[in-house]
């Protein structure tokens, strides 16, 4: 088996994990309401939190220390997808954004922990909880809100009109696509996307909010292979920014 | 102008407050809170449910969500309700060991064979403390409710204070949610014991000390 297709399957499930997380925790004391502001910090917390068990088993596998690989790269060598690095604008944009992503990360996980590469299945395994609060968190949020005024409405769809492009990025191919699914590493992006948008669409319905449809070409790609908008550089930047002042300090 | 909150997190550099602008942010509108619900959580399976605290919410669903990160955050929890604070009874205090069973009156219950409902009773044994849940009874009303109770109970301990719920009127988590507190006990890093900061400060002292 090749180990630079589980590499790169792990850093793109990272990438996005660690990217997503700090963009939520940008909510830290601003939320809607105090609670929610908790909650959502909680989630993003949790979300850095995951990004470290898969940058362990990717140190385990000859790759940087975690702190090395979360605070020294630079954007172009960053597998997240375009959609967790975008501004997390109003909340609309990231409750939606939120929603859209973590359905996704639970199909993932689902299909991870059957995983033929243990490591990788253990993990997906034990943060199934995690991940079943924040799919609930979304869901109950976007049931509330996409059935509640003509104001919450109209926000939530124009965000998700913006975000559901990006979002499809979410599943772009790996070169060694065959490779992981022919090994039972996983089931690849194209089978995930399927479930993905079941799922999606099944919540959707529930709602006064209308899926868009988005052409091949609409597709926002690239983050897998380091091509990202100028808004992920700034966020590293900002994100290092007190690890750079030391990076030998203990903390 | 400058910076009156002094901070390493550069987003509240960039705030940029001062002692010029503070009082520049919008004051809100009065009455703007949700109502609240009360939390009641199980902090390990078969330890019992005890009151936690309150959450602003629209609804209990979402009182649910918030009550999860406000009141599960560390150690362990097995179980999780949430209740209206409006759905909830509550009885007068007493204090000095008088159990608050002792200062009820009924008048004499007419035999009712209406099926009535279920009522969750949760007691204080402490001033101070969490009300926790003792147990459910059958009754026409409220009432009747805390007779049955007083009839139930084995009054080992004095009372201070009575709670009922409507069994209706409180959510509890369901079964197959509850693996969302899988990972809690390794959220070590949410609690102090994860910090051993004294190691840190002997070896501070002891090198200044050595420098003298």
């Amino acid at each position: 088996m090749n180990q630079l297709a589980i590499k790169e399957l792990l850093y793109k499930i990272a990438d996005d994990q660690l990217i997503l997380g700090h963009r939520n925790s940008e909510w830290t004391g601003v939320g809607p309401t105090l609670e929610e502001d908790i909650a959502f910090s909680s989630m993003a917390q949790d979300k850095v939190g995951q990004s470290l068990a898969f940058y362990k088993l990717l140190h385990n596998m000859g790759e940087n220390d975690p702190d090395t690989v979360a605070f020294m790269r630079n954007a172009e060598q960053f597998h997240n997808c375009q959609l967790v690095e975008l501004p997390s604008g109003e909340y609309d944009f990231s409750l939606i954004r939120h929603f859209l992503f973590d359905f996704a990360e639970s199909a993932r996980f689902r299909r991870l922990s059957e995983s033929s590469v243990k490591d990788i299945a253990d993990v997906a395994n034990k943060l199934k909880g995690e991940i079943k609060y924040h799919t609930m968190h979304a869901n109950i949020w976007i049931k509330k809100l996409g059935n509640a005024t003509d104001e919450s409405i109209e926000r939530l769809q124009s965000a998700l009109n913006y975000a559901f492009p990006y979002a499809l990025g979410i599943f772009e191919k790996s070169p060694f696509e065959t490779d992981l699914i022919e090994n039972g590493v996983f089931v690849g992006e194209a089978q995930l996307q399927e479930e993905w948008l079941e799922e999606v669409q099944n919540v959707i319905n529930q709602t006064q909010l209308i899926l868009p449809t988005v052409t091949d070409e609409e597709i926002k790609y690239g983050g897998r292979i380091g091509k990202h908008t100028n808004h992920l550089q700034p966020l590293l930047t900002e994100m290092s920014e007190v690890f750079k002042i030391d990076p030998t300090a203990e903390w | 102008m400058t910076a009156i909150l002094e901070s390493l997190d550069p987003r509240v550099k960039r705030m940029g407050i001062t002692a010029e602008n503070l009082n520049a942010f919008p004051t809100p509108p009065e009455n703007d809170q949700f109502a609240t619900y009360q939390v009641i959580i199980e902090p390990k399976e078969g330890k019992g449910y005890e009151s936690a605290g309150i959450v602003h919410a629209p609804d209990a669903e979402i009182a649910f969500l918030f009550g999860k990160e406000q009141y599960s955050r560390r150690f362990t929890c097995s179980g999780m309700a949430v209740a209206a604070t409006a759905d909830v009874l509550a009885s007068p205090f007493t204090e000095n060991k008088i159990s608050v069973y002792d200062l009820l009156e009924y008048a004499s219950l007419e035999e009712n064979n209406s099926a009535g409902e279920f009522y969750e009773v949760f007691h204080l044994y402490k001033r101070g403390k969490q009300h926790s849940h003792w147990g459910r009874v059958k009754a026409v009303n409220p009432e009747q409710a805390l007779y049955e109770a007083k009839e139930a109970y084995d009054h080992s301990k004095p009372v201070y204070n009575i709670w009922l719920i409507a069994s209706d009127n409180i959510f509890f988590a369901d079964e197959n949610i509850k693996q969302i507190w899988d990972t809690l006990p390794l959220k070590t890093h949410r609690d102090v014991r994860d910090y051993k900061a004294q190691d840190k400060i002997n070896a501070y002292k002891e090198r200044i000390k050595s420098n003298l």
